[in-house]
C-alpha cells in the first residue's frame, strides 16, 4: 500500500547532495589533444590524407611523436600551421632525408653515413625511407633485412649472412623486451632494465647499417653477454613473484581453515 | 587463564566490565532466524579498519605532489619492504569495500530491513555508500598514473553537462581548467582527511541507529512475523526474547564471514592483483597522451554506460539522479508493512529487474 508522502525539503536537498559522487563518475568523453595537422589532413582524401592513416600505425604515433616533430610548424594554430615563420619545414628533398631524420636519431645517422648505403647518398643509394618507409615507420628490427626490400637494389646474399648472424641476438632482445613490458604492466619498476635494454638495442641496431660480417659477429657476441645479465635480473623478479604466490597460497588456505573452524565452533553453540 | 580472570575481576570492580559484557555481548539477543547476510556489516567494519591502517602506512612514503606522486608509489611497490603488499591491500580493499557494501545494501533491500522505524539506518547507510564511492574516486587519482589522470579527467568532465553552473563546477572540482597539481592536492585532502572523518562519523551514526532500533527480524522461516507493526506514536526497541546471544553464537558467524572475506581478498591480492589494474595504471600521467580506452572502475561502469545511451549527458545525469533519489528515499516511498519479498511480487520483480539492469549496463559499459 502506498501512502501519501510528505518529504521535508532538507531531506530532499541532502539526498540530492549525496547523489553527486555517484553521478559525475563516468562521462563517455575524454579530452583528446589532437594536433591541427591531424584534424585537417585526417579528413582529407588521397595523397593529402594518406600520411595520417599510415602515421597512425607507426612507432612514432605509438610514442606520441606527431607530424610537427618532423615537419615543424605550429600544431595548435590551423591558420599558421604550415607557415615557414612558425618553423614549418615541409617534406625534405631526397638527399636531405638522412639529415632530416637524423635530427632525432643522430647515432643512426652517423652509422648510416659511415655505411655503404650512406656513402652512396646522392648517387642513387638508399635513404632512410627506402627501407623504413616515410610515415608508417615501424620499430627497427631484423625483419627490415629481407629479400624483397634488399633485392630492389642489390643481391640479398651478403645481407642474408649478416641477418643470420644477428638473428639470435634479435630473438633475445624481443623476448627480454616482452618480459620487461609484461612486468611493467604489472607494476614492477622496470625503468633500469628498460634503459639497459634500450642501450643494448641501440648498440645492436647500429650494426644494422654495418656490412662487415666479422664485425657483426664480434659485436653480437658482446651484446649477447649484456642480454644474459638482463635475463638474470628478470629471473630474480620471476623467483620473487613465485615465492609471493607460495606465501599467498598458505595465507589463503589459513583463512579458509579458520572459516571452517569458526563455522564448526558456531554449530556446537547453536546445538546447545 | 588465572591472570586473565584476575585482570577481568580487577576491571569489573572499577568499570563494571561484567555488566557491559552481559548487556552488549552474552545478553545481547538476536533473532533466532538471523542469517549470514547480517554479518556483512561486521565484515565492512573490518575492511574500513584495514583501509585506514594500510592508508596510514602508505602516507608515510606517499608524496602528494604531481612531480613525485608516481615515483613515490613506484618506490612503495618496488623498493619498500612489504610496500607492495600494503599498497595492493589498500587498492584491492577499496574495491572489495564497494563490493561488500553493495551486497550489504542488496540484502537489506531484499529483507526490507529499511522499513519503519529504520529509515535513518537506511539513509546513513546510503550516505556511506555514496561516500565510499567518493573516497574510491578521490583515491584513484593519487598514484598520478595515466589511468588515474584520465579517469579523473573523464569523471570530472561529466559535471560540465549541468546547465549554467557546469563549467564552473568542473573548474571547482579540478582546481584549474584541466586536471593538474591543484586537483591532486584537493583529492588528496578529501581522500585522507575529509571523507574518512565523515565516513567514521556516519558509521557511528549507523551503529547508533542500529543499537537504538534493535536488529530487524529476517522476514523468512516458519512462524515468522513478516509485517512491521511499529507505531509512530512512541519509541520502541525491537528486542528478541529467547533469541540467540551475540556472543559467542553470532560473533562466531561474524568471524566465519570475516575469514571467508579474507580468503577471497588475499586470493586477489596474491594471485590476481592485476584484475583491477590496466597497464595504464603503471605509466606516469601524461596530459598530452590520451590512452586508447579509458574506462571507469567497475562500480561506475553502469553510470558510464547510462551517459552513453542517452543523446545528451544532461538527460543521462537526470535519469541517474532520479534513480538515486528514489533509492535514497525508498523507506519513505515504500510504506507497506509487509516485509516478506515473496509476498510482494511487484517488489521482487523490481528488485531483480533493477539488479539485472545494473549488471547488464555494467557489462555493456565494459565491452562498449
Amino acid at each position: 500500500m502506498m501512502m501519501r508522502i510528505k518529504f521535508p525539503r532538507t531531506l530532499l536537498a541532502t539526498a540530492a547532495v549525496l547523489l553527486g559522487v555517484g553521478l559525475f563518475c563516468g562521462s563517455a568523453r575524454a579530452e583528446q589533444p589532437e594536433t591541427v595537422c591531424i584534424q585537417c589532413h585526417g579528413s582529407l582524401p588521397d595523397r593529402l590524407g594518406a600520411p595520417v592513416k599510415l602515421w597512425r600505425t607507426s612507432v612514432h604515433a605509438e610514442n606520441g611523436i606527431s607530424c610537427n616533430a618532423c615537419h615543424g610548424g605550429d600544431p595548435k594554430d590551423a591558420a599558421d600551421a604550415m607557415n615557414r615563420s612558425r618553423g614549418f619545414l615541409g617534406a625534405p628533398k631526397e638527399a636531405d632525408i638522412p639529415a632530416f631524420c637524423g635530427r632525432c636519431h643522430p647515432g643512426v645517422l652517423k652509422d648510416y653515413l659511415a655505411s655503404a648505403h650512406g656513402r652512396a647518398l646522392g648517387k642513387g643509394g638508399p635513404t632512410c625511407v627506402t627501407c623504413h618507409t616515410n610515415h608508417a615507420v615501424q620499430r627497427a628490427s631484423l625483419t627490415i633485412i629481407n629479400e624483397k626490400t634488399c633485392s630492389r637494389c642489390h643481391s640479398f646474399e651478403r645481407a642474408r649472412v649478416i641477418r643470420d648472424a644477428m638473428q639470435q641476438t634479435e630473438g633475445s632482445i624481443v623476448s627480454i623486451d616482452r618480459r620487461i613490458k609484461t612486468y611493467q604492466s604489472q607494476g614492477v619498476d622496470t625503468e633500469r632494465l628498460g634503459k639497459s635494454l634500450f642501450a643494448v638495442r641501440n648498440r645492436f641496431h647500429s650494426l644494422f647499417h654495418e656490412v662487415s660480417v666479422t664485425k657483426v659477429q664480434g659485436e653480437s657476441a658482446q651484446i649477447n653477454g649484456e642480454l644474459a645479465k638482463l635475463d638474470r635480473d628478470l629471473k630474480v623478479i620471476e623467483e620473487t613473484r613465485a615465492k609471493r604466490k607460495v606465501v599467498g597460497g598458505i595465507v589463503v588456505a589459513g583463512a579458509l581453515i579458520l572459516a571452517i573452524l569458526f563455522h564448526l565452533l558456531k554449530k556446537t553453540y547453536d546445538e546447545k | 587463564m588465572a591472570l586473565i580472570k584476575r585482570l577481568y575481576n580487577w576491571l569489573d570492580l572499577r568499570i563494571g566490565a561484567k555488566e557491559i559484557v552481559e548487556q552488549e555481548l552474552t545478553g545481547y539477543l538476536l533473532p533466532k532466524n538471523i542469517n549470514e547476510w547480517y554479518s556483512l556489516g561486521s565484515v565492512l567494519l573490518v575492511i574500513f579498519t584495514l583501509q585506514v591502517v594500510t592508508g596510514l602506512l602508505l602516507l608515510v612514503y606517499y608524496v602528494p605532489d604531481a612531480e613525485k606522486a608516481f615515483k613515490s608509489v613506484t618506490y612503495i611497490m618496488n623498493e619498500l619492504p612489504y610496500g607492495w603488499l600494503i599498497r595492493l591491500c589498500h587498492a584491492v580493499g577499496s574495491n572489495m569495500m564497494v563490493a561488500v557494501l553493495i551486497m550489504h545494501m542488496l540484502s537489506t533491500l531484499f529483507m526490507k530491513s529499511y522499513k519503519s522505524p529504520r529509515e535513518l539506518n537506511w539513509l546513513t547507510g546510503f550516505m556511506l555508500f555514496t561516500l565510499v564511492q567518493g573516497i574510491s574516486l578521490t583515491g584513484y587519482l593519487l598514484p598520478w598514473s595515466q589511468l588515474s589522470f584520465w579517469a579523473t579527467t573523464v569523471a570530472t568532465n561529466s559535471a560540465a553537462a549541468i546547465p549554467v553552473v557546469g563549467p564552473y563546477l568542473v573548474e571547482f572540482l579540478r582546481g584549474s581548467k584541466l586536471v593538474g597539481p591543484a586537483t591532486l592536492g584537493r583529492f588528496f585532502a578529501l581522500h585522507v582527511g575529509v571523507i574518512p572523518a565523515v565516513i567514521a562519523g556516519l558509521i557511528g551514526a549507523h551503529l547508533f541507529c542500529l543499537k537504538r532500533t534493535g536488529i530487524s527480524t529476517p522476514p523468512f522461516g516458519a512462524n515468522t512475523e513478516t509485517g512491521t507493526h511499529w507505531s509512530p506514536e512512541h519509541y520502541r526497541y525491537e528486542s528478541h526474547p529467547g533469541g540467540i546471544p551475540f556472543f559467542p553464537n553470532y560473533a562466531l558467524q561474524d568471524l566465519t564471514s570475516i575469514s571467508v572475506y579474507f580468503a577471497v581478498f588475499l586470493a586477489v591480492v596474491f594471485f590476481a592483483p592485476n584484475l583491477l589494474f590496466t597497464p595504464d595504471a603503471f605509466v606516469p600521467a601524461n596530459a598530452f597522451q590520451t590512452p586508447a580506452h579509458i574506462k571507469p572502475e567497475w562500480y561506475f561502469l553502469a553510470n558510464y554506460q547510462t551517459l552513453k545511451i542517452f543523446p545528451s549527458e544532461l538527460l543521462g545525469l537526470s535519469v541517474q539522479a532520479a534513480a538515486m533519489t528514489f533509492l535514497a528515499l525508498l523507506p519513505f516511498i515504500d510504506r507497506s508493512p509487509e516485509r516478506n519479498p515473496f509476498k510482494r511480487p511487484l517488489f521482487l520483480a523490481c528488485f531483480f529487474g533493477g539488479f539485472l539492469l545494473w549488471v547488464g549496463l555494467s557489462v555493456w559499459g565494459h565491452y562498449s
